[in-house]
Order: C-alpha cells, then structure tokens, then sequence
C-alpha cells in the first residue's frame, strides 16, 4: 500500500557554530526547552500532522541521535509499515560516499523512499525550532497543483538579505530565488522545508547526480534546475513560531522565549499540538526551603535550593543554597555549587560548576556574549568564565577563562 | 540468564487493602493511587520486579480496575511487553453459580491453569500498597539460602496509630510476624500491639509447584485467605522464612497515612532513599516540563512536570498538570494530576484527586491531622 507523503528530515549537520556543543553530538540532537532535543520538533510535527513515515539522514556524529531516536517509540512512530528509521551513508557493492550535500543524501536513499512508493515527499530540516503543520503545506501544494512547494516566512527587509530568498508572483508562484541577495527582490525567506511530488524529485536527483560539477545541494543546485525548467513551483507562507537554532545566541534566544509563550508564539502547553520526546523517567522535581524559583522551567528531577530566574533548566539539574542562576539554559544532570553565579549562558549536560565559581555576567551596552560550557565538564571552585568563553575542558580551582 | 530472571515469575494484587482508603478508590483502586507527584501506587512494585529481572508478571485485579488498566497498557514503560511472559491483567473469571473471591488464596485459585502452564520455578507475589524499591533477587537468594518453603518479607514498625484504637480496618486482614531465627513461628491477625512489631509486607517468595498444591487444596476446601487459611494452620508444616527488609518504604494504611507518606517526601533524604537505586518507570504523558510564572512563591515543594505556577506553594506535592493562578495560595496540600487553583483561593491542608477545580477566592481548610479530601472532577 502506497504512502501519500512521507518524510525526510535532514539530520547531518555538525552545526559547528554551536561549538562545544556539538563537538560529540549532532545538532538535531542539541537539548532543547527543558526536555527536549532539536529533532523533537520536526518529529512530533510529522506525527502531529498524520505522516507516519520518516527517513532521518545522519552522518555526523549519530551516535546520540541514532540512541535517541531508538525505534520511534516515544512519538508513536514504531510502526508495523512505515516508522522512523535512521539512515546513515552506507557501503554499496561499487564503493561507498559520504553524503555529499543535502541532495545527494535524498538520491542515496531513493530506494528507502521507494519502498513507499509515495505521490509526494517532504524534506525536513533538523535544526529548527518550529511547530508547523505539514498537512496544511501539503493542501496548499495539492490545491496550486505545484511539483514543488517552499514554506517560507516573511523576515523584515532589511535583514532579507541573510535568507534564501524566494520572488513570487501574485498566486505565490516562485518566479525568482535568490540567494543571500544583496538586493533582495523578496521579503519570503525559504525555512528549507519543501514539498516534492515524488516522480519530479527523483527526476532532478538522478540529473544532478550526473552532473560532476554540482555541489549536490536543494538550495545550490535542485532549486535553480527546476526554475530553469519552469516547473511549477509555489511558496506557502508560514506565520508561526520559527527558529533556525544555529548560532549559539539564537539557541538561547529560542530558549528564553520558551519562559515567554504570550509574546514569543512558542507554546509548549499546547494539546492540541503536543511535542513529544523520550523521557528522563526521573521524579518529581524539588524546590526547597529556602529556594527562589522565579520566571522559569523546571523539570523532572530537578533540586533547587537556590535562586533560579528566568532560566530554563534540564532533567536532573542541581542548584544548591546560595548558588545564583539567572537567563541561563542548564542542560540536564548538570549540578550548580553552592555559591557559584551562572548567568546569560548556556551550560550543557553533566557539567559540575564548582562552588563560588562564575560562569558569565549578564550583557552590557559593548559586552552580550553567551558564556557555553560544553558537556561533562568540571568547573573547579571559584574559577571565572568570562561572558565570551567557550569551555570544552575541565578548568582548575580558581582558574579564569574570558 | 545474565540479564533477565528466568527464575520467578511475577503476581501482582492491585486491590488489597481498598478498604484502607474508601474515598481514593472510589473510582479506581489501591494500585492505581497517585502517588509521589508522578507515580501510581503499583509502580513501585512493578518496577521493581522489572528492574529484578523478573519479565513474567501477572496483575490480579478485581474491581474498579480500568484505571489501573489505562495505567498499565502494554506494559511498555516498564519494558513488559514481551514474546514470553511480559505484563499480563487476570479479571476475574466469574461462572454462572458462582461469586466474586475475596482472598489472596481465591484470587489465586483463578489463576491455577496459569501457574500449572508456566515455567519459573518461583513465584513472587506483592500487594501494591507499599512504595518501595525493592530487589527481589536478594529475596529470591535468600529463600534459596535457606531452603524455606516460602518466604515472607517484613519490616520493623509500629502498627499505625488508626489500627490500634478503632476496628476500621478490621474489613482487611493486616499481618505480624513471630520470628524464631528467621523462621516463622506465628502470624497474627489485626494486632493491636503497642510497639515495634515484625509488620509482614506480604511480599511472598513461594516454589511455583507448591503454591499450586497449597492453592488447589485450598480451593477444595473452599478456603479464600491465604495467611488465614492456608499458611497459619500449616506453620508447623512448612518452613515459612522471614525476611526482613530494612531500606525506605511506604505503606498506605489510611487517609492520614497517605497524606503523611506524600508530605514525607518533601524531605530530600526520604525522596533519595525510596529513588535511587534502580528506576521507577511509570506512564508517560508528555507534559512540558513546569513553568514558574513572574509572582510565583514556592516553598518546600515536590512538583512533576506539566505544572504552571503562578501562585504561592508551600509543602506541597504536585502532580502533573496543575495549574495555580496568581493570587492563589497552597499550603500543605496534596494537589493530583491536573488540579486547578483559581486566583485568590486559598487552600490548607486538602488532598484534591484528579480534575479538581477550586474557583476563585474560595476558602478551603483542613487540619494536620484530618486533611480535606476532594473527590474528581468536583468543583469547589
């Protein structure tokens, strides 16, 4: 039995702006909003919106990803027919290739999509934060009866020129894209989900394999032919909540407006949408005697008998009397000493701030660094990390880092 | 046989004790009793069979079992869904002439065919009053140890305060232990004994093929108890074993009891000796982790996730998805599973069950030693 649409979620980037972050972990896989991870989103968008089949294309450090995933349980996709599979770059009996580009990883896997013999297939990116719903995206492309639709968001002019960029005509057919353009002709910035009728994809993966000189990319290479085929091609905008997470600021950024659903648009207390993810199975969190919780999030197995504001903190995260936590993202497991000072940063798992150590300041006019703490590291006690450090090593009693 | 327990094979009896807490299990029954902010009453026991090795576990239910049901589902969060074994629910089977059992040893006897068609060479049994993380491959050694024909585990407590001056609980058999070197000399019925006592958990290790000839003897007899009937006229016949359990544990005896064993946890090192150690699996439902809105004050106070704060919180215990608005303020209160506090009420002392509301501005108190109890989905 054929599938409508199913997914492909593009799960392969180092996201090497995230750091130290990402020296062991792939960026899907990057903790998010308290008890998620990056890829959550997408996933529970794909079941959210009734797609019951998604390839997710790893390459660069899967191992916590692949584990992570599993069989697709914890969003309901271990499925008889269909179900979440990792897809990793294999060895073929003529040779084996890395995934050269985003496209290249789709045409290795064409016999994957095949197996479904889908009418349409949707190309998914794993590193944003976004609720959307895919069935929407789907009517619109069923409605303009288009070989080829972009969801796009419109971003201010004057930062337009950051973007992918699609020019429309008045039906929202794509007549124009433009790369990071000087001039911009558009505002609709592409979010690199896209909408393929299956047949066309196929047919402009096998070309671009052909073609020797091509980077093999959706945006460099895939988009460009099929305007210069004139297919018929469509941009649905999108209006809600969007991030793109690459950047070690806008991880944060998305994280604080997580504390600020009213304003922000992104709401994780929505049932009717709900984001699902594998669970740390820890009690019940503990907020003492003498704690402060202001503006926060606190999750499960969480024990703060210091001051905690507008701070988004992890599974199992420690935060001991007289120690101070503010506008920080505290991944999980992470325990905060008795008096350390955690400020404007982002600390990841298993970190140990020692006691009265300071890990960031909060941002002046000249200074708005995001102090990162990679994972498993131990910060001694009284050491100094500066607003502008990235720590990947453990550092001494007393040390300074800026 | 590195990793899974071959050995024993696992019952469970979710509905022991109802009588303890008639208005918690007006709609559901003792297993399936909200506990520690996130977890039923039957997770502890369940976890830990499953963290023992034990895959082959059996849920004896009785009555007013769809909670637990809904709870347990496949079994999947505690890893018991199974080719062989895996979780397995046992209703009672009732035939045209005959009624519904009452005791252990008649629950037991519909399960007889079961028993005679499985493998392990033990069985454990457990009631799902009592929290605890327990490991009953210590048990299980030790019953081998000694060469018992069965094997009782018991702690040393007082008897609740409730059992010692009223008759109440009289509805529901409750056990102490004699002990003579380890060996079961007594067990007595509803004691009143001041003092600290060998209080029988009712955590059983027995031999599979004897339990089946002590239970089909029983049946023909049409004994229904198994302490009563079956083991106390036969101590001098077979070597029951004490076993005697020394870690946390909580036992739901009552109302106050219940609200004591919450409140208790609000003391990290009760909530460290009853978690750590292996993992308490229970049902997952996704909530958001919890947000403490600007204004939120909150005290000395266990919360699962799925909860906004907006209001002031004070020793309590939160289950998941409760909502408590500005203004509103909560002290000593057991708050279950999507509970909603208006602004401006405020609250003492109260245990509300599922799916209460208390609108805005009410007053509600109750007293330390008598809490305030709101059935589900009742609106203040």
């Amino acid at each position: 039995m054929a599938k409508e649409m199913i997914a492909m979620l593009l799960a392969g980037g180092q996201g090497s702006r995230l750091y130290a972050l990402t020296e062991k972990l792939a960026k899907p896989a990057v903790p998010f909003g308290g008890k998620y991870r990056i890829i959550d989103f997408p996933i529970s968008n794909c079941v959210n919106s009734g797609i019951d089949t998604v390839g997710v294309l790893t390459q660069y450090q899967p191992l916590v990803l692949n584990e992570y995933i599993g069989n697709g349980q914890p969003w309901d996709l271990d499925r008889l027919y269909g179900g979440i599979h990792v897809l990793p770059p294999y060895q073929k009996a003529s040779g084996s290739d890395w995934y050269k580009g985003t496209a290249n990883a789709i045409y290795q896997n064409i016999s994957f999509i095949e197996r479904y013999d889908p009418e349409y297939v949707i190309i998914l990116s794993g590193d944003q934060i976004c609720k959307q719903d895919y069935n929407e995206f789907l009517e619109f492309h069923k409605a303009k009866g288009a070989e080829f639709s972009v969801a796009v968001m419109e971003v201010p002019w004057d930062e337009a020129g950051r973007f992918g960029l699609m020019v429309t005509d008045e039906n929202d057919r794509i007549t124009e894209f433009q790369e990071k353009p000087k001039n911009p002709k558009s505002n609709l910035a592409s979010m690199g989900i896209y909408i393929f009728n299956w047949d066309i994809l196929k047919k402009y993966l096998e070309e671009d394999e052909a073609d020797p000189n091509s980077e093999n990319d959706f945006g460099n290479n895939i988009i460009p032919n099929l305007l210069r085929d004139n297919r018929k091609m469509y941009a649905h905008r999108f209006s809600g909540y969007w991030k793109d997470v690459g950047t070690i600021s806008s991880l944060w950024e998305a994280n604080m407006e997580v504390l600020d659903p009213e304003n922000s648009g992104i709401d994780l207390f929505d049932d009717e949408w709900k984001v699902y993810s594998r669970n740390s199975g820890m009690n019940g969190h503990k907020i003492g005697e003498n704690a402060v919780v202001e503006n926060s999030m606190i999750t499960d197995g969480c024990r703060i008998n210091g001051s905690v504001k507008h701070s988004v903190l992890f599974a199992g995260v420690k935060v001991e009397e007289g120690a101070i936590v503010e506008d920080a993202v505290i991944m999980g497991g992470t325990t905060i000493k008795a008096g350390a000072v955690v400020k404007h940063c982002i600390i990841a798992e298993n970190v140990i701030v020692g006691e009265n150590a300071v890990v960031g300041a909060m941002p002046t006019e000249d200074e708005k660094g995001v102090a990162t703490i990679g994972a498993n590291v131990n910060v001694g006690a009284g050491a100094k990390i500066g607003p502008n450090a990235m720590v990947r090593n453990d550092v001494k009693d007393g040390e300074e880092q800026w | 046989m590195v990793n899974s327990n071959k050995k024993a094979l696992g019952l469970i009896f979710p509905n022991s004790y109802d009588n303890w807490v008639p208005e918690l299990v007006n709609v559901r029954l003792m297993a399936s009793i909200p506990f520690a902010s996130r977890y039923r009453m039957v997770d502890f026991v369940l976890s830990s069979m499953a963290n023992s090795g034990i895959d082959n576990i059996s849920v004896i239910v009785k009555n007013n079992y769809h909670s637990l049901m809904d709870h347990l589902g496949s079994g999947r969060e505690w890893d018991l869904v199974r080719k062989h074994g895996g979780l397995n629910i046992f209703p009672p089977f009732m035939e045209s002439d005959s009624r519904a059992y009452v005791g252990r040893a008649g629950a037991l006897a519909n399960t007889l065919d079961f028993l005679r068609s499985q493998k392990e060479k033990y069985v454990v049994m457990s009631d799902s009053n009592i929290a605890v993380n327990f490991d009953f491959n210590k048990m299980i050694d030790a019953h081998i140890a000694s060469g018992a024909d069965i094997t009782v585990a018991y702690n040393e407590q007082e008897l609740p305060a409730n059992f010692l001056y009223h008759e109440a609980n009289d509805r529901d058999y409750y056990y102490t232990l004699a002990i003579n070197n380890g060996r079961v000399e007594k067990i007595f019925i509803n004691a009143k004994d001041k003092g600290v006592q060998n209080f029988s958990m009712n955590m059983y290790v027995i031999d599979r093929e004897l339990l089946i000839k002590l239970i089909n003897e029983a049946s023909l007899r049409g004994n229904e108890y198994f302490e009563r009937d079956v083991l106390i006229p036969q101590l001098n016949k077979l070597n029951v074993q004490a076993y005697k359990y020394e870690g946390y544990l909580t036992r739901i005896t009552g109302m106050k009891s219940y609200f004591d064993e919450n409140m208790k946890l609000l003391d990290d090192y009760n909530v460290d000796a009853l978690f750590e150690g292996a993992p308490i699996y229970t049902k997952i439902r996704d909530d958001n982790p919890t947000r403490y809105i600007d204004g939120a004050k909150v005290k000395n106070t266990m919360a699962a996730d799925g909860c906004v704060i907006e209001g002031e919180v004070e020793n309590c215990v939160l289950f998941r998805g409760v909502k408590i608005a500005k203004g509103a303020v909560v002290k000593n209160c057991i708050l279950m599973q999507d509970t909603i506090v208006e602004s401006g009420a405020n609250v003492e002392y109260t245990i509300t069950d599922k799916d209460v509301v208390i609108t805005a501005g009410k007053e509600l108190k109750g007293n330390d030693s008598f809490p305030v109890y709101i059935p589900k989905f009742h609106k203040v």
